[in-house]
């Protein structure tokens, strides 16, 4: 017999109870983005987990504070970029994201984008440079926007700030990108 | 989306993301151990932190609240909701206090500035009640009897002034001590730490 599978909504109540059944599986499907959040934040593989790992264990102990049909990844994403900010103030470096070796020929057989088609990739490390070069501030915001494809209302959850911070956040980043880009 | 910001939407697919480990096996077994976290443990927490308040005070259950706290300030040391009414600001290295009026009661609530929950031992009596309750990442509620304290640096044999809720958020550590029930005390906490 096949079950119905649970939405996240039913999830999130069992997990509320002390299922941790269903919190498995809450962590098995946001996993991915919380390590990818934690990284670009923290710019380093083992506090990305650690901070991931963290991240889950206190959305476990905050569930009863999660207010029922508010959306659950912007609100596990604060609690884990809390926790890498936390490991990137601590380590005091400023490390640099890596662009694949392949760069000029995405994972796998597919066909690049015609999004990433536009860009060589001279462009590439120019801009990652450049992206690399801003304040803190302005970088986790790119970072999550464009790099993650976080909306920025959830940027804005996720960073603990106002959605007008993280526009305004945005636009200095891009004036400061297009100087580069153009 | 300007040109630009699908440029940065593409070089997002280009990024090397290192692969990470299925984390639920370790958090898997943070949860199972914490389900058998005994109240004289998770003390390692609680009274610990009732550091540099309690670690000052003189063993008398007579201590004025604010005992050990230094001079009071007139500046307020510390962001309050509307619901209390502060007497009075302390500040030392690393804390900032203050003596609150809140229905009714006296309560003194500090900040201390990061993870103070792991910092020493407190050995609790058969009397003292420690509870894990949900505020912040991690909460406390701790109702008091003598107990001794052990932190990095010695020891003091105290006595709590009322019942302490201690939570950590955001790397603080945040404690309340007075003469309010658990259910009062954590909507107040709530509010200092929404």
């Amino acid at each position: 017999m096949v079950g119905r599978p649970l939405d996240e909504s039913d999830l999130i109540r069992r997990a509320q109870r002390g299922d941790t059944h269903a919190y498995e599986e809450l962590v098995n499907a946001y996993q991915g983005i919380a390590f990818r959040t934690a990284y670009v934040i923290a710019r380093n593989a083992s506090d990305a987990e650690d901070a991931a790992q963290d991240g889950f264990v206190k959305a476990w102990r905050a569930l009863g504070r999660f207010r029922e049909g508010a959306p659950f990844r912007p609100w596990l994403l604060r609690i884990v970029a809390n926790e890498a900010s936390n490991r990137r103030r601590s380590a005091g470096r400023r490390a640099s994201l890596a662009l694949r070796a392949a760069t000029q020929q995405p994972s796998g057989d597919a066909a690049p984008s015609p999004e990433a088609a536009l860009l060589s990739s001279e462009q590439r490390a120019v801009l990652l440079a450049a992206v690399d070069e801003l304040p803190d501030e302005q970088r986790d915001v790119v970072a999550l926007r464009y790099f993650l494809g976080l909306s920025e209302a959830e940027v804005a959850e996720t960073l603990g700030i106002p959605q007008g911070t993280v526009k305004s956040r945005n636009a200095r980043a891009l004036a400061r990108l297009r100087e580069s880009y153009d | 989306m300007t040109e630009l910001e699908r440029a940065l939407a593409a070089l997002g697919e280009e990024l090397e993301f290192p692969q990470s480990r299925d984390v639920w096996p370790r958090i898997a077994d943070r949860l199972r151990r914490r389900r058998w976290v005994r109240p004289a443990v998770f003390a390692l927490a609680a009274g610990v932190a009732a550091l540099a308040i309690a670690l000052a005070v003189p063993p008398a259950q007579t201590r004025p609240f604010a005992t050990g706290l230094g001079p009071a300030l007139t500046q307020p040391t510390l962001k309050l909701p509307a619901s209390v009414t502060a007497t009075k600001y302390y500040k030392r290295p690393g804390l900032a206090a203050a003596l609150l009026r809140y229905r009714g009661a006296q309560l003194l609530f500090a900040e201390l500035r990061g993870d103070q929950m792991g910092f020493a031992k407190k050995f609790v009596g058969p009397t003292t009640h420690a509870e894990e309750v949900r505020i912040g990442e991690w909460g406390i509620w701790f109702t008091g009897a003598p107990h001794v304290l052990m932190w990095d640096s010695g020891t003091a044999r105290t006595r709590l002034a009322g019942n302490v809720l201690i939570w950590l958020q955001n790397g603080v550590t945040y404690r309340l001590e007075g003469q309010l029930n658990r259910d009062r005390m954590l909507v107040l906490a709530r509010q200092i730490t929404p």
